[in-house]
């Protein structure tokens, strides 16, 4: 009889992230605080607490010691794609690793897995399997011609040929939301900070091929980030600046791992350069809030996965005429938009799901105003908030709030209103 | 020669050895397993080589958080994080005050009965020992601490139990994997209990002489052997070992 190889491999997880497995006490904390699993009517299979628990026993069902005394116990087929398709509805938020009581990255686990499971066959989840073909072949998932990637620039901004500063916009802020795009280079023009762009040398930082478990496809991650940096470099400047909190995640902890060597320049968000300009009264503000409420989201991928809580609070506290106010669930616990992880693209109906509960947050505390720092944040809040208030068919860029409704909008976008910025993009001031 | 409880001092070493052995075989078997992983994120998995675990655990160790304000220095995790469990004070309290009596409690008897242990040994193998360090004399000194600290083990279970009897939440998220390390801790109490008792005479009156001490203790040093050192690696109690191992790797978790 031939000997039973094992069900599962240990591809692309760690030494260490093999052994949290074994670490996990399953004292359900994680379970409490999860997004996914609230919003699916907490459904027992979608719990970090029982995706551990069922990777264990796939583990021990191949490498264990009954394994080992009498060959490995096969994992079935649908037991497995079950396991996939419940790893697929997480956001990758992390906050079960914040509450994890000994302390397990889950983040990294939950991905390493997923890149695990689409070598077996088993991964990505719905449409998800398009972005790797996309991003190599357009280096951005838009499937926008890379020449374009200046268009959004109108004429009233200025970009400086050599800067210390490069504004790494992101495929998002360039082609999808370009009012971020538009509002971050003229508060920086505004500032006098000047900053330059790679154009079209700046690729997809690949953030949605590395949360989806996709990155070992053409190693495309790798290739851009090795483009993007050495690119970045090549340029001589010594901050890269993002207002994009995926990018920013990215370029913060994927970059080195990619690249194999921490990069030769900062990074900054553009939060900090904000928060800094603010501490020394360098913001002339022309218009106010008119003591409207405002309330701030923390991105999981700038707060929760790279620890910048502070420097956007600055800025929102010191908006002219806001109250600010803090909703439950906030910095280390702050509860997910709903639309990381792959979910936005994967399972739309969930990030919403999610997203709505995050709304929810808000009006109770009685937010006018749900700010974040990260397009991805803007666009589900948004969808979120549409959902809660039962409005449908209206184009966020346009920034479409019907009176009373809660405006969902990014830190820079109300900035630029408030330092008397124009916040059109080009196609708009076109159109006039 | 007869141990103190009556029990053969051979046939404890024995057991002793053959749980020691079925331990360190779980711990090959489970560091070989973690072996089987990378070296670090997006690296090919190794060849298994049994050193690849505590290099690529060094590493991370070693590694610089690049999350900001995430620095946390190796005696602050192992006082806070490890010890102090401060973790899961945050999180809920009564389970902290749960662990940490089962921590404080089970650590607490281990290193006395290791204790006691190396005494006993050094006195068999002729090494003069100060009176106060004679196996007889030590046992006495450490009655009161072992009684603490089995009372401070005994809360910490207890609790456990009533949690899961009680808090439906928990009693239904309750699967074989946490109610056999519960049993196992409750025996081992239990039992440890039990056979001291018996051996102080306080279960005469219910027919059970002080003469069936011995039997009792090598039940209770049987059951702890095997629950307590033989059986860590195959269940929940690896979390012992893993859980401060992983919170060294990631300085203290997020």
């Amino acid at each position: 009889m031939a000997k039973r190889t094992p069900s599962i491999n240990t591809n692309n997880l760690t030494a260490v992230q093999i052994m949290e497995i074994d670490a996990c006490t399953r004292c359900g904390e994680c379970v409490d605080w999860c997004p996914t699993y609230d919003a699916k009517d907490k459904s027992p299979g979608l719990a970090p607490r029982d995706k551990i628990k069922r990777w264990k026993s796939f583990m021990d069902r191949s490498y264990g010691l009954r394994a080992k005394l009498f060959g490995p116990k096969p994992v079935n087929d649908d037991e497995m794609q079950e396991f996939s398709d419940d790893l697929y509805h997480c956001t990758t938020c992390g906050v079960c690793g914040t509450v994890c009581e000994v302390g397990i990255n889950t983040v990294e686990l939950w991905e390493s897995i997923r890149a695990n499971l689409v070598k077996r066959g088993n991964g990505p989840y719905g449409k998800q399997n398009m972005f790797p073909k996309l991003i190599k072949e357009y280096r951005n998932p838009y499937m926008k011609d890379q020449k374009d990637r200046l268009l959004w620039i109108p004429d009233d901004i200025k970009i400086a040929e050599k800067a210390d500063v490069l504004y790494f916009a992101g495929c998002t802020a360039g082609f999808n939301q370009q009012v971020l795009g538009v509002c971050t280079a003229r508060v920086m023009n505004k500032l006098n900070v000047p900053f330059m762009l790679l154009g079209e040398e700046e690729w997809c930082c690949c953030s949605a091929l590395i949360r989806t478990g996709q990155p070992h496809i053409d190693d495309v991650p790798k290739v851009s980030a090795i483009h993007n940096v050495e690119a970045i470099e090549a340029s001589g400047v010594k901050t890269v600046m993002f207002a994009c909190a995926g990018c920013y995640r990215v370029a913060t902890i994927d970059w080195p791992r990619l690249i194999g060597r921490k990069p030769r320049f900062k990074i900054v968000h553009i939060a900090d350069i904000l928060a800094d300009h603010i501490k020394h009264g360098k913001i002339k503000w022309e218009k106010s809030l008119n003591n409207q409420i405002i309330t701030y989201h923390d991105p999981c991928h700038l707060g929760r996965h790279c620890g910048v809580y502070e420097t956007p609070r600055i800025v929102l506290e010191n908006l002219p005429g806001a109250r600010f106010v803090e909703m439950d669930r906030i910095r280390a616990e702050q509860r997910c938009c709903g639309a990381g992880g792959g979910v936005k693209a994967g399972i739309p109906d969930l990030a919403v799901g999610i997203s709505s509960t995050r709304i929810n947050d808000a009006q109770a505390v009685n937010a006018d105003i749900m700010s974040s720092t990260c397009p991805f944040c803007r666009r589900n809040l948004g969808d979120g908030r549409d959902n809660v208030y039962g409005v449908t068919g209206t184009d966020f860029d346009l920034r479409d709030n019907p009176e009373n409704e809660m405006q969902v909008e990014d830190m820079i976008v109300l900035v630029a209103e408030l330092m008397g910025l124009s916040t059109k993009i080009k196609s708009q001031m076109e159109e006039e | 020669m007869d141990y103190y409880s009556g029990i053969s001092f051979g046939a404890m070493i024995m057991i002793a050895f053959i749980a020691i052995a079925v331990f360190l075989y779980g711990m090959f078997l489970n560091i070989k397993k973690w072996s089987l992983g990378s070296t670090g994120y997006g690296l090919e998995p190794s060849n298994g080589s049994i050193g690849v675990f505590l290099k690529t655990l060094l590493a991370a160790i070693k590694e610089e958080s690049p999350k900001k304000g995430h620095k946390q220095s190796l005696i602050t995790t192992l006082v806070l994080d490890i010890l102090l469990q401060r973790r899961i004070l945050r999180r809920n309290p009564l389970r902290w005050f749960m662990h940490i009596t089962i921590f404080v409690g089970w650590m607490a008897l281990f290193i006395f009965s290791l204790i006691m242990f190396l005494f006993e040994v050094i006195e068999l193998i002729g090494i003069e020992l100060p009176l106060a360090l004679h196996p007889e004399v030590l046992r006495d000194t450490m009655a009161v601490p072992n009684d603490v600290f089995s009372y401070i083990l005994l809360v910490g279970i207890i609790i456990a139990i009533v949690r899961r009897l009680f808090i439906s939440d928990v009693r239904e998220n309750t699967i074989a994997y946490d109610s056999v390390f519960l049993a196992g801790l409750t025996i081992i109490t239990v039992s440890g209990f039990v056979s001291d008792w018996i051996r102080i005479g306080l279960f005469v009156d219910y027919g059970i002489p002080e003469v069936a001490s011995p039997p009792a203790a090598f039940f209770h040093v049987i059951i702890s052997l095997l629950f307590c050192i033989a059986y860590i690696p195959y269940s929940k109690y690896m979390h012992m070992i893993a859980a401060p191992l992983v919170l060294l790797a990631n300085k203290g978790g997020e």
